[in-house]
């Protein structure tokens, strides 16, 4: 079966830094692919890339069979419709309100009546658990209700695809756990195929029908929750042990402070 | 030495070029996307009242204070030789022609330039532009195309405000200081001009209007790097629409000044 979203020998740079060299990942319809890395190692970049924001060096990403850069404005944008994207941080207009914001793409591409897109919109917040906040201007919304309302609208066209980026990054323990648990009941209710950015491995393992590590812009790791777990390469368990000595930075770390106390303590009684 | 030099010039020169094609690309795409749908009338009402309206009070202020100090320096300059009775034409000549299409166009540029560089740059940072394309929405058709619209319309209506407002500038120096005849100054004013004049006034607004809708939209659309990208995208809207406003006037006034 041909997958939904397909990245094939995927190159990026900015100058002389390299993001992702030759990634390879396929996603297939109705599949939840998480992707796991260190700040700076190029998720962002790749969502970018099967969004169409930015332009591979080599490689192409292709989502239901039709690779992205090859597409011409109007017909990117129809691709575009099928894709719902979360930003990161919201990235909501701050000049609308938020049922404005939800209702936004229903506005500009499709022929529904005013009451059609308020029934939408409802729809949409109630899936996020945020009813009755049509009104508020987003500058009255915290951080984790901009990312909800951004879930809204980017599901308010009914998309085939979801993608997050960091949807829970800045975010207190129990919001994380509220919006893992809306990831979860939009995949179950919509059945959409996602991609989801995330650093928190509690809610990866939650969402993951398969979760990738892109290490140094390389995806050096792509399978179930469960081999993953069991997967021997030394950065994967670095990365699910949160441990700072290992292969996964490229500077070494600062000392544990207790050991850099033995370590000074050894130096004087010498 | 030589060679470092000649680099650092051919590479100015090229960043100078490739900022112009950019601009060159973008103002094509938006005046290709004027007639692409949806239209969005409410966001084009915005940016009417955002551009039009809510600058009326500065053109009314600015030109009322520039045309009356240009009647007290000519009432003083022919009052030299006996010929007071001339201020009133040479006001509406000035005024007409030249002080008010450019006073408005850089008023507006000031005003309006630079708030449409700094939201633009400020959802460009923000990543609410991402967000626009990723909801499958062009953002030259949805950001430049009301303001291009706006400013091509408001700008010359902002003219004939300021060419009436100094109308009574001059009014109110030359008659109501200097004792002149209402009827003469009233007379004398248009005496000097013709349709062509106005014409062009009409031109230069409608010119004006348009580099700064598309500099300030420009500016504010390629702004990056945080807030220090969003201030300079302001400053360097106005500084560019300004350059170019003086420019165009010298090439509209030689053209069509014949």
């Amino acid at each position: 079966m041909e997958p939904v979203i397909d990245v094939v020998n995927l190159s990026k740079a900015f100058g002389p830094k390299v993001v992702l060299s030759n990634v390879n990942l396929q996603v297939q319809e109705g599949e939840s692919l998480v992707v796991l890395g260190g700040s700076g190692t190029g998720k962002t970049v790749l969502l970018r890339n099967i969004m169409g924001l930015l332009t591979p060096d080599q490689g192409h990403v292709a989502v239901e069979g039709r690779i992205i850069h090859q597409l011409k404005r109007e017909e990117l944008f129809e691709t575009r419709q099928k894709i719902g994207m979360c930003f990161q941080m919201a990235a909501l207009f701050d000049s609308m309100s938020v049922e404005e914001n939800v209702g936004f793409a229903l506005t500009r591409h499709t022929t529904m009546t005013r009451a059609q897109i308020a029934e939408r919109v409802d729809e949409c917040l109630g899936l996020v658990g945020l009813k009755d906040t049509n009104k508020l201007r987003t500058s009255e919304l915290s951080g984790g209700m901009k990312r909800r309302v951004g879930f809204a609208r980017a599901i308010a066209l009914k998309p085939k695809i979801l993608l997050f980026d960091e949807p829970t990054t800045g975010l207190d323990p129990v919001m994380t756990d509220v919006i893992g648990r809306i990831i979860l009941d939009l995949k179950a209710e919509l059945g959409v195929t996602s991609i989801t950015i995330t650093h928190d491995l509690k809610s990866a393992f939650e969402i993951a029908d398969r979760i990738a590590l892109i290490f140094r812009g390389e995806c050096i790791a792509c399978e179930s929750p469960d081999d993953f777990r069991k997967n021997p390469h030394p950065v994967v368990q670095q990365f699910l042990r949160g441990d700072a000595d290992g292969p996964f930075l490229q500077d070494p770390p600062p000392p544990k402070r207790a050991l850099a106390r033995a370590h000074h303590k050894q130096h004087i009684n010498i | 030495m030589l060679t470092k030099t000649l680099e650092n010039i051919g590479a100015k020169v090229m960043g100078a070029l490739a900022q112009a094609g950019d601009f060159a690309v973008l103002s094509g795409r938006t005046f290709r996307a004027i007639f692409k749908k949806p239209f969005d009338g409410a966001s084009l009402l915005h940016q009417f009242n955002a551009i039009g309206v809510n600058s009326i009070p500065v053109i009314v202020l600015t030109s009322l204070a520039v045309s009356a100090v240009f009647a007290v320096q000519l009432a003083f300059g022919f009052r030299q030789f006996q010929a007071e009775g001339m201020a009133s034409g040479v006001e509406g000549l000035a005024i007409v022609r030249e002080l008010a299409p450019v006073i408005v166009g850089l008023m507006m540029a000031g005003r309006v330039g630079s708030a449409m560089a700094a939201e633009l740059g400020t959802m460009q940072v923000t990543e609410q532009i991402d967000a626009l394309e990723c909801l499958a929405t062009d953002p030259i058709h949805y950001l430049f195309v009301p303001r291009l619209i706006a400013g091509a319309i408001m700008v010359p209506l902002l003219t004939a405000l300021g060419i009436y407002v100094g109308f009574w500038g001059g009014r109110m120096i030359l008659v109501g200081v200097e004792g002149q005849s209402a009827f003469v100054y009233s007379e004398g004013f248009y005496q000097l001009l013709s349709a062509r004049d106005f014409r062009i006034a009409m031109i230069k607004g409608l010119t004006f209007g348009i580099i700064i809708a598309l500099v300030g939209c420009w500016r504010g659309y390629r702004a990056q790097g945080g807030a220090e990208g969003v201030g300079n995208a302001p400053t360097s809207s106005v500084v560019t629409s300004s350059l170019w406003i003086l420019v165009m006037d010298f090439f509209i006034t030689k053209l069509l000044l014949v």
